[in-house]
């Protein structure tokens, strides 16, 4: 008997069937843009399959069948995934043993086990992501998973507006003790090397660029990043973020150095420790103070480089300085990186000259093709002029003759010549491309930095948000005397694509491609600027909270970190809550109220008892009254008194004499009375 | 039917509990919750522990935990705080939902020994909350599961197996509730003070001794079926048998009349604890249990002779109950409980 009943209650009964897949789903859905979709198909048929056997219909997969089904889920996790060590195929076993579980989830164990499991994999949702939306649809996660751990209590826990009221009602008690955690828990960082989201496309700018890439990036107004700056703001003419810079040209294309040259990337970073002899850091920081401090917070990119003003400095962990004065990753920005920064102003450097190698890569040119700039360039160098004096020749020749334009005509093969000399329009890549081209054919070094350029407030100057429509060339020239110097021909054609952005230089064609002209309504712009904002405060609040945001964060509480606050922070919540959690423990075990004139004759009664003369159990009032007047007459009468108003009022329901019992209470107190009794006695 | 045989003394099966410790645990046991009727559970009789969903959802935390160092990400290291959280609260609702919680022993039933005998126990609120999934059990027996919810006073039944006659003082209940994520689990051994009376497991003796008696010297033969010598007729008194009514007359217009035997010099059936010499104790307990049955079932009223005790023939529930209770409370002799 023991047996067959243990079994039917360990059984699982369909409600709780179907709260499990239901929280299964909602963990599963979101996965599915990062996850094969087959494996949809897999859980869907996994359920379908038990709940036949649960209408009877089927048998619970055998043993064959199991290994059958895992052999086969396998095969398709090999056949999806080449490589083992990435985010992407782990999270896919976990929700292949999720699904797996489906067929032989028999017992309440299971159950739980199943509910487990998709705990987890709802967090893993928040490695791909972390944006607003994705972390309410965690929390909806969250609480449709507790829920269904609720509906194992039985049917009456089952039902969904209960299981689920339930289930928020206890994260929401849980919400505190996660706050004080998320502040107080230290972040150690990485214990051991990740595997990190590959798969996604890069996107922005690229390692390279060639005619065209640029007004393709014009097109997009994603955010691409949010720059927030600590004391001084650069005025708008100087707002270049630089990301990379091309010394190779092919003849079309411009891109970085070659690995093969010797030119990794990350190698190539100077590391940012300093500490270990003091020697470890090649360049030593400027005497001179930093001229701006910002906190660059970048969308991923899929790319290793960073953004910044000229001549940065980061102490951010990961981060690293090239010799061509920008900033790498030591991965790919696969995630929100928030980076900080410091920039020095340009004069403050003064750069050790220009070694030979580095001379020849820029002045690099293809071996033919262009002739006509070639031969212009030739021409101002035979005229004796200097770099600087070419450049403005340049210039002033982009100033008069040509326009800026978000869709230039195509250009052919010699695509400097044809710009420089027909088509005369172009866009920022064109103007650069062009202008390097013939400062490196006149013998000055020249090269082309590719970044962001601008960038639009939000909330009165919070921060400063570029989009990828802000993505812009410019030209660097070496001059003997000042080093590096940041030319940009796009300026001298359309001044107020430097000074306003992109959208008044070409108001015409901006976004022209856009499904909806979104842009020109104010409203729209204000309700998605806003929006951003809110982005903005929760990747600054949550996302990018690390240590270091934590210890600002507890000094600001806190005034210092010592031992005795951080106990004191931690305790003094945990004892209030204590304290409520008793209060409330105590009030709902209470009964239902009495009424007054009983809660009135309960009080006489204990402090008749704090007199020495408890009411016996059982005993009626009026008993209890005699017995007052035999054992201490002084308080006999008044006792009397109380009693018989007691009884009127209870019994009778009238409230005059619920009034007189009041009044009697207030000035019955048997303690003094008999003590008075006692003194009186002894004189 | 295999049942685990149950200590008659207070017991309260602590799992793993190692003999050595159990004694010193019982003892514990019985000061913290000393037995009595009526027991209202509250913070001094309750004890809280995660189950092992509870560990396992530990487990997954420190997983989440690793993930969320790991990738440097808040939103998982904020969901394992979380769970934290809702491991830190839940033991607070476990305990909340049987707190408070009324057991009062009503009756029990008395039963023979080698089946069930069954408590009856009432359940009640002391204030508004409510108790939700609670189990009651005498382990290692399932128990019951009830709700006590809006003004509710239930009333379930216990089994417990029952294998030694006599006043059997049954074990502490187990009390235990879940609710509300099963992750924790909080109980109490609740001793009630439920004493059976357990009367003995009736074994069969063959048929009923009518006219036996032993030790009178005339020694008579034994009547293979009660006495048969009809007498006359004697007006019908409640609780004569119906098998001697005299139907025929009555049905011919006459009142109602019980017929009269004799069988010997003794017609009443006298089930005789002499009658069964040379048997154990137990054995003859047993006999004596299974004749009573027979004699019930007959409408034979029947008498009890044991050493130094004697019931004079009736029948009834009540006469039935008294001998069986004779039976049961007999001394042990020899075996010492």
């Amino acid at each position: 008997m023991s047996a067959g009943a243990s079994q039917l209650q360990s059984l699982l009964p369909r409600e709780s069937l179907l709260w499990i897949f239901a929280a299964q789903l909602a963990v599963l859905l979101p996965h599915t843009m990062h996850l094969p979709n087959w494996l949809l198909g897999a859980w869907v048929i996994a359920v379908y399959w038990r709940l036949e056997v649960f209408r009877g219909r089927r048998e619970m997969p055998g043993r064959l069948a199991k290994l059958l089904a895992v052999s086969l889920v396998v095969a398709g996790l090999v056949l999806t995934y080449r490589r083992w060590f990435a985010l992407e195929p782990m999270v896919a076993l976990l929700a292949v043993s999720f699904t797996l579980k489906n067929i032989e989830l028999v017992s309440r164990r299971d159950a739980l086990l199943s509910l487990m499991l998709a705990y987890f994999l709802a967090a893993t949702l928040f490695v791909f992501e972390q944006t607003i939306p994705y972390a309410l649809y965690g929390i909806v996660c969250v609480v449709i998973i507790t829920a269904a751990l609720v509906a194992q209590q039985g049917r009456r826990s089952a039902r969904p507006g209960r299981a689920l009221g339930l289930s928020a009602r206890l994260l929401a008690q849980a919400v505190p003790v996660m706050l004080v955690l998320f502040v107080v828990m230290p972040r150690l960082g990485p214990l051991w090397a990740v595997p990190q989201n590959t798969k996604a496309a890069s996107t922005g700018i690229s390692d390279s660029m060639s005619p065209g890439d640029f007004s393709e990036l014009s097109k997009s107004d994603k955010p691409a990043l949010r720059i927030s700056f600590d004391g001084a703001v650069p005025p708008p003419e100087q707002r270049y973020w630089r990301g990379l810079v091309y010394t190779h040209f092919d003849g079309r294309r411009w891109s970085e150095p070659d690995a093969a040259d010797g030119y990794p990337r990350w190698g190539r970073g100077r590391s940012n420790r300093r500490g270990y002899d003091g020697a470890g850091s090649e360049r030593a920081l400027p005497a001179v103070g930093p001229r701006y401090r910002y906190q660059v917070i970048q969308e991923p990119s899929h790319n290793p480089w960073l953004f910044a003003l000229a001549r940065p400095h980061s102490e951010t962990r990961g981060v690293r300085e090239t010799d061509d004065d920008t900033l790498v990753y030591r991965t790919p920005v696969g995630a929100r990186l928030a980076y900080q920064v410091r920039s020095w102003p340009r004069e403050s450097v003064a750069d050790s000259g220009m070694s030979a190698a580095e001379q020849r890569r820029n002045l690099q040119l293809p071996a033919s093709g262009n002739p006509r700039a070639r031969a212009w360039a030739r021409a101002r160098f035979e005229e004796g002029l200097d770099g600087e004096a070419i450049s403005q020749a340049l210039l002033s020749l982009y100033n008069r003759s040509f326009t800026y334009t978000l869709k230039p005509p195509a250009l052919g093969a010699d695509t400097v010549d044809e710009f420089l000399f027909s088509t005369r329009q172009g866009f920022c890549e064109h103007f650069a491309s062009s202008y390097v081209f013939t400062m490196r054919a006149a013998g000055v070094p020249a090269r082309v930095v590719a970044g962001y350029q601008g960038g639009e407030w939000v909330e009165q100057q919070e921060y400063l948000l570029v989009r990828q429509y802000d993505a812009h060339a410019w030209a660097e020239i070496w001059l003997p005397e000042r080093g590096w110097v940041r030319v940009d021909p796009t300026a001298s054609v359309a001044p107020e694509r430097i000074r306003d952005g992109l959208q008044s230089a070409a108001a015409e064609e901006f976004m022209q491609d856009a499904l909806l002209p979104l842009h020109k309504i104010a409203f729209v712009t204000r309700l998605r600027l806003q929006w951003d904002m809110v982005n903005y405060r929760w990747y600054q609040a949550v996302v990018s909270f690390d240590s270091e945001r934590q210890e600002g964060l507890l000094r600001r509480l806190m005034g210092e970190i010592s031992p005795l606050r951080m106990a004191l922070f931690i305790g003094i919540p945990l004892l209030l809550a204590l304290l409520v959690l008793v209060v409330w423990l105590k009030w709902s075990s209470r009964g239902p109220a009495l009424p007054v004139a009983s809660r009135l004759y309960l009080r006489f009664c204990r402090r008749m008892a704090r007199a020495g003369l408890p009411r016996n159990p059982g005993e009626t009032p009026g008993e209890y009254a005699q017995r007052i007047e035999c054992a201490l007459p002084r308080l006999g009468p008044m006792a009397v008194r109380i009693t018989r108003a007691y009884e009127r009022a209870a019994y009778a329901g009238d409230a005059r004499a619920e009034k007189q019992l009041r009044r009697l209470l207030r000035g019955f107190w048997p303690i003094r009375l008999s003590r008075q009794a006692r003194t009186q006695v002894q004189t | 039917m295999s049942v685990q045989p149950i200590q008659s003394q207070t017991s309260a099966d602590a799992p793993g509990v190692k003999p050595l410790f159990r004694a010193r645990w019982l003892r514990w046991l019985n000061r913290r919750l000393p037995p009595a009727p009526t027991m209202t559970l509250d913070h001094r009789k309750l004890f809280v522990l995660p189950t092992g969903a509870g560990m396992g959802l530990l487990l997954v935390i420190f997983l989440l935990w690793l993930l969320g160092t790991n990738y440097e990400n808040n939103l998982v290291l904020a969901l394992a705080f979380l769970l934290v959280g809702l491991l830190v609260i839940l033991p607070i609702h476990t305990f909340a939902n049987l707190s408070g919680l009324k057991l009062q022993r009503v009756e029990t039933l008395p039963a023979f020994a080698g089946d069930y005998g069954q408590a009856r126990i009432a359940l009640g609120k002391t204030g508004k909350r409510h108790h939700e999934r609670v189990q009651l059990a005498w382990p290692p027996e399932e128990g019951v599961q009830v709700d006590i919810l809006e003004d509710d006073l239930r009333e379930i039944r216990l089994d417990l197996p029952l294998l030694q006659r006599g006043r059997v003082r049954a074990p502490r209940i187990h009390v235990q509730s879940r609710f509300p994520l099963g992750l924790f689990r909080c109980w109490s051994w609740v001793d009630l003070d439920v004493e059976f009376l357990v009367y003995p497991q009736p074994r069969s003796a063959g048929p009923l001794p009518y006219g036996a008696s032993v030790g009178e010297g005339d020694q008579q033969k034994p009547f293979s079926s009660g006495g048969d010598d009809f007498v006359g007729l004697k007006a019908y008194q409640p609780g004569d048998s119906l098998r001697h009514v005299a139907w025929k007359q009555y049905a011919g217009g006459r009142d109602l009349n019980s017929k009269e035997y004799a069988s010997g010099t003794d017609a009443r059936l006298w089930l005789d604890w002499d009658l069964l010499g040379g048997r154990d104790v137990e054995v003859r307990l047993g006999n004596l249990c299974a004749w009573v049955l027979e004699a019930e079932r007959a409408q034979v009223p029947y008498g009890l002779r044991l050493p130094g005790q004697s019931i004079d023939p009736d029948l009834g529930a009540a006469h039935r109950h008294k001998v069986l209770s004779a039976l049961a409370l007999f001394p042990v002799q020899g075996v010492s409980q």
